[in-house]
């Protein structure tokens, strides 16, 4: 385990109980410089979770609270006229930070989510004629709660896209539920976080991932992943080459995150479900029948051959 | 009570086929053994039958059986009735004398009645056995294939033809099998069957057996797929007479005087028994024989022993025809084998004997007229040559001469040399007329039997061979049946069919030509061993005179003809029969050709031949045990490979151009072990399957090192010596 990843994810730990793999692909998005969506019911820790990696990178970290009446500029920013100047000045809205919670995203109107959603992809806003960079690192965690609920916006899938992974958080074990109230029974353990990484020491290590070595039979195989989903019969929409791409970036980081300057194909079969998992559309009779899009792509990677000879074009 | 009948009549259905495949089963005991009663003895099956139909009690049963046979033996061998005085006398009496025999173990003396007795008792045991099967087992399938067996075997070896008795029995077969079926059907699913019912379910099943039956008998059936076992076997165990009429199914090859006997398979004998130094290779006759008695050759003793002497160089006067004198050569023949006659080169003139040897001794040579054979008499007696040389001028055959034939052949000749014995199947002269169809001259007749053997089938063996049996005749048996022998059957063979068109001919005994050991300037030294010794044929062509033939396949025609005629002829048979004689090496040819063949004993082509097929045989059992070989190696590689493959590689170092190979060679033994990997089971996880089994973490490590080998950009770092060290700990594993 890389050193620094190691002090990110032990700080996390003293918060969250049992949500290591969590924190895990959490710093995987995070250090490829891509966005995470948490999806679960209320209440098993999704809010605290990133409030946990925010507090551990000593990093400007904002929060969104989406709600149905919330609207583009409230995310984005205004401009508002000052009478001393006699100018409109551009006051920016809470996504110009470097880890943003866009807490329950699925609650606003589609309006908004996209606001937000395309920021995230241009990482800019464009305001009145005006584009503004947002400063790096720019990480965006939002949570939703299962679209089965009342009074949500699914997200389109073209923008569910837009994340790098999609990860579910699931509840804690009894013995880790009993641990979380031992832990929050006097104290709010959140508060006495400190930061155990710099920015600049952050943005360096997303240097690094982008430097961990993928050789092609390893490029291949992602290939061969991505385009076994466009070839499976329950399947309705296989995963486009921009999900490929969010692999083998994963996989850089998650290489990383292992302290190795280099992807294995583990890397990418652990991944896989993360990030195909939001960008691939059932079939609804598969869906009918019990299939998940878990299981199809456990199928794929199961059924999938591994590269294990050096690439023949070295 | 309306069931119970109903089981009568339904056992006894069983009772009346059995009773009559019993009968199949007596009739050729009775033929074969030439015992009458037959009637009184199947009276026995039928009460045997019949008391264990009605479940008489046992005491019954068994004193009427008794009765019965007691009455039959006294009947029969006494000619008296049983309860008088004297049959009780009589069957008591027997029964002393045999019990008497019996206790000493002297089997040989137990008479006749008590064997009759002994015979009744086996028929009893037969139908309590067949009762047993049908009653308690309902299944009489065994004793079918036994009945289809003993009779089949009966047809095959003995006179009794059981053709019809076969039908007979697959029929009752058929009927008490399909009966017992149903029998068998009604007791496990327990419903009642009435008469009514049964006749209902048996109809279709008789109706089939009839179909099936007529069907059978009137399709055409193919002739015997193998040829009749039985001389076969009978010269395998010794049955018959060898090649030399001593009684032995095999014999040695060599010259012999009885040929009373042909036939037997021989064994060959190297023995060097003369050594002839010649200018021409050519056959040496001994002598000839002419009266053919079916089994073998005979001496008629036509001239009734009388001998004609000869001084030593003097010129010989001989039956043959002998050929210009300038064509005269010479030849030294040593004796190297007790035989004490000359061995005579066709177109012989004289012989020489180094005289000095014999001073003051009376030497002459003397050859019987019958059978031409020459010897040497010293002092009257007859001795054996050690040496002797003989003065011969091979004849050439003018081939117009041969074809001519005006001269009408002397009646002693025709009286001497047309025989044949009355008993020869007439089969064989039609084979003879319709050889020689549409062939004018006798020696083209003769040209055509010489050349039958070579195209109809005929192989040459010296295994194998068949001894007629006693109604036999030894050249039917050869043409018709087993057609494969050596000379003696060939040349005996073509003697009888050109008998049979009316050619007289002669059986020769001598030797072949021999082999090539040496040579000198011209002169070439043959050795002949006992392998050569060998037998053919002279037919008398008329203006011609005795013309030598060699039926035998693989040997080769020795006479020279000189073709003397255009061959404008119209007549195509004439070209065609001209063109064969051409084809045949000249003399010279021959012998250079056989020279560089260095054919062994009996210059047999057909031995080739045999070996050939011998050879494709051994062949293809060679292939069949390869491929079965080879598939087993590879069925079973999982033992064998790991062990030879470690060995292979324990000597080679690993290092960054042999890592693969030593790697995926690795997940191949493991494979072998049961370690299968998925396609889809990266490398990590299937070295952490493997080292849970083992117990240890040498998979992983060479595992991680791989990886690092195959996907990161470099493999500086890796230390291979250290991968060594872990291959090697895991092939003792996966191969101890």
């Amino acid at each position: 385990m890389h050193g620094q990843v190691e002090a990110i994810i032990e700080n996390i730990e003293k918060v969250m109980i049992g949500k290591r793999e969590v924190a895990e692909l959490s710093i995987v998005a995070l250090l490829s410089g891509g966005h995470v969506l948490l999806e679960d019911v209320p209440g098993v820790g999704k809010t605290m979770m990133v409030k946990a990696l925010a507090k551990s990178v000593s990093a400007d970290f904002k929060r969104i609270q989406f709600t149905p009446d919330l609207l583009p500029s409230d995310v984005i920013g205004v401009s508002i006229y000052n009478p001393k100047s006699l100018q409109f000045e551009f006051r920016p809205g809470p996504i110009m930070g470097n880890i943003i919670l866009a807490d329950e995203i699925n609650r606003t109107s589609p309006k908004t989510q996209s606001a937000l959603l395309e920021s995230m992809e241009e990482a800019s806003v464009t305001i009145d004629g005006e584009t503004l960079q947002i400063k790096k690192p720019f990480f965006v965690m939002a949570t939703q709660n299962p679209i089965e609920y009342e009074g949500t916006y699914p997200l389109p899938e073209a923008q569910l896209d837009r994340f790098l992974l999609k990860i579910q958080m699931g509840y804690p074990t009894a013995q880790e539920e009993v641990e979380v109230l031992r832990r929050t029974a006097n104290s709010e353990p959140i508060a006495h976080l400190t930061p155990v990484i710099t920015l600049e020491e952050l943005l360096a290590l997303q240097e690094e991932v982008r430097n961990v070595y993928v050789e092609d039979s390893v490029k291949s195989y992602i290939v061969q992943l991505a385009r076994a989903t466009r070839n499976v019969s329950e399947i309705y929409l296989g995963v486009s080459p921009r999900a490929s791409v969010a692999l083998m970036k994963a996989s850089q980081a998650y290489a990383k995150i292992q302290d190795r300057d280099y992807v294995k194909p583990d890397d990418v079969q652990y991944l896989a479900p993360f990030v195909f998992g939001h960008r691939i559309i059932l079939k609804p009779e598969a869906r009918y029948e019990g299939v998940t899009t878990e299981g199809v792509i456990q199928r794929i990677v199961d059924k999938s051959v591994i590269p294990i000879q050096r690439y023949a074009e070295r | 009570m309306k069931k119970n009948s109903f089981k009568l009549v339904e056992l006894a259905l069983y009772y009346i086929v059995i009773f009559f495949i019993l009968r199949e089963w007596l009739i050729p005991i009775m033929e074969l053994t030439k015992t009458g009663f037959m009637g009184l003895i199947l009276l026995f099956v039928a009460i045997s039958l019949l008391l264990s139909l009605f479940r008489i009690h046992f005491l019954v049963s068994w004193f009427v059986k008794i009765a019965y046979i007691s009455w039959f033996i006294t009947f029969v061998y006494g000619g008296v009735f049983l309860f008088s005085r004297d049959g009780l006398y009589f069957i008591v009496n027997d029964l002393q004398v045999n019990f008497a025999a019996l206790l000493q173990g002297d089997w040989l003396s137990i008479t006749n009645p008590f064997r009759t007795f002994l015979f009744f008792v086996l028929i009893w045991m037969l139908v309590y056995l067949i009762h047993h099967w049908i009653t308690v087992r309902m299944s009489i399938f065994y004793f079918l294939i036994l009945t289809v067996f003993f009779i089949a075997t009966l047809d095959t070896f003995t006179e009794y033809d059981g053709s019809f008795a076969i039908v007979k029995v697959m029929l009752l077969g058929l009927m008490i099998t399909s009966l017992l079926f149903l029998k068998r059907l009604v007791t496990q699913s327990n419903s009642e069957v009435n008469l009514i019912k049964y006749v209902k379910l048996m109809t279709p099943v008789a109706l089939l057996v009839g179909i099936i039956s007529v069907v059978a008998i009137l399709l055409p059936k193919s002739p015997p797929q193998w040829p009749d076992p039985v001389p076969f076997i009978q010269s395998a165990t010794g049955q018959g007479e060898g090649l030399e009429g001593d009684g032995n199914g095999v014999s040695k090859v060599g010259y012999g005087e009885n040929d009373s006997r042909l036939g037997g398979s021989f064994v060959a004998d190297d023995t060097v028994v003369f050594l002839a130094e010649s200018e021409t290779k050519q056959y040496w006759r001994v002598e000839t024989k002419d009266v053919y008695t079916s089994k073998g050759w005979e001496q008629s003793n036509y001239f009734d022993g009388e001998v004609l002497s000869f001084a030593p160089d003097e010129t010989i006067q001989h039956s043959l025809p002998v050929g210009p004198e300038e064509n005269t050569n010479t030849a030294t023949v040593q004796v190297l084998y007790p035989y004490n006659f000359i061995i005579q080169p066709y177109g012989m003139k004289s012989v020489g004997i180094d005289v000095p040897n014999f001073e003051n001794q009376t030497v002459e040579l003397m050859m019987d007229r019958s059978t031409e054979k020459m010897q040497m008499l010293v002092n009257q007696g007859v001795v054996q040559l050690n040496e002797f040389t003989v003065q011969y001028s091979k004849p050439v055959h003018l081939y117009s001469e041969l074809q001519n034939p005006t001269e009408q052949i002397d009646a002693s000749i025709t009286e001497r040399y047309l025989q044949l014995p009355e008993t020869l199947p007439n089969r064989v002269r039609e084979l003879a007329a319709e050889i020689v169809e549409g062939r004018e001259t006798p020696y083209d007749q003769a040209r055509a039997i010489e050349l039958y053997f070579r195209q109809n089938g005929f192989r040459y063996d010296t295994q194998d061979v068949a001894i007629p049996s006693e109604e036999q005749d030894y050249v039917d048996q050869f043409l018709f049946e087993t057609k494969v022998g050596y000379c003696d059957n060939f040349s005996t063979a073509m003697v009888v069919l050109l008998r049979s068109v009316g050619i007289p001919a002669r059986w020769v005994k001598g030797f072949a030509g021999g082999d090539v050991v040496d040579n000198n300037g011209s002169l070439s030294t043959y050795e002949i061993t006992n392998n050569h010794a060998h037998s053919w044929v002279e037919a008398y062509i008329p203006n011609v005179g005795w013309v030598n033939f060699e039926p035998t396949i693989g040997f080769n025609n020795t006479r020279s003809i000189d073709f003397d005629v255009e061959t404008e002829t119209d007549d195509a048979q004439q070209d065609e029969l001209i063109a064969e004689e051409e084809t045949e090496p000249t003399e010279e040819m021959k012998e250079e050709k056989e020279e560089q063949q260095q054919t062994t004993s009996q210059e047999d082509a057909s031995n080739v031949n045999n070996a050939f097929n011998q050879m494709k045989l051994i062949l293809i059992a060679a292939i069949v045990l390869f491929v079965i070989g080879v598939t087993l190696l590879y069925k079973l590689r999982g033992r064998w490979w790991p062990k030879v493959y470690v060995k292979l590689q324990r000597q080679k170092k690993i290092d960054e151009s042999s890592f693969e190979s030593f790697y995926l060679n690795l997940l191949k033994l493991l494979e072998m072990k049961g370690f299968k990997r998925k396609d889809g089971q990266t490398l990590e996880s299937y070295a952490k399957d493997v080292d849970s089994y083992y117990g240890t973490n040498h998979m992983s490590n060479i595992t991680k090192a791989y990886e690092q080998f195959i996907y990161a950009k470099n493999s500086t770092n890796i230390d291979f010596s250290k991968m060594k060290e872990s291959w090697e700990y895991l092939i003792n594993r996966t191969t101890s």
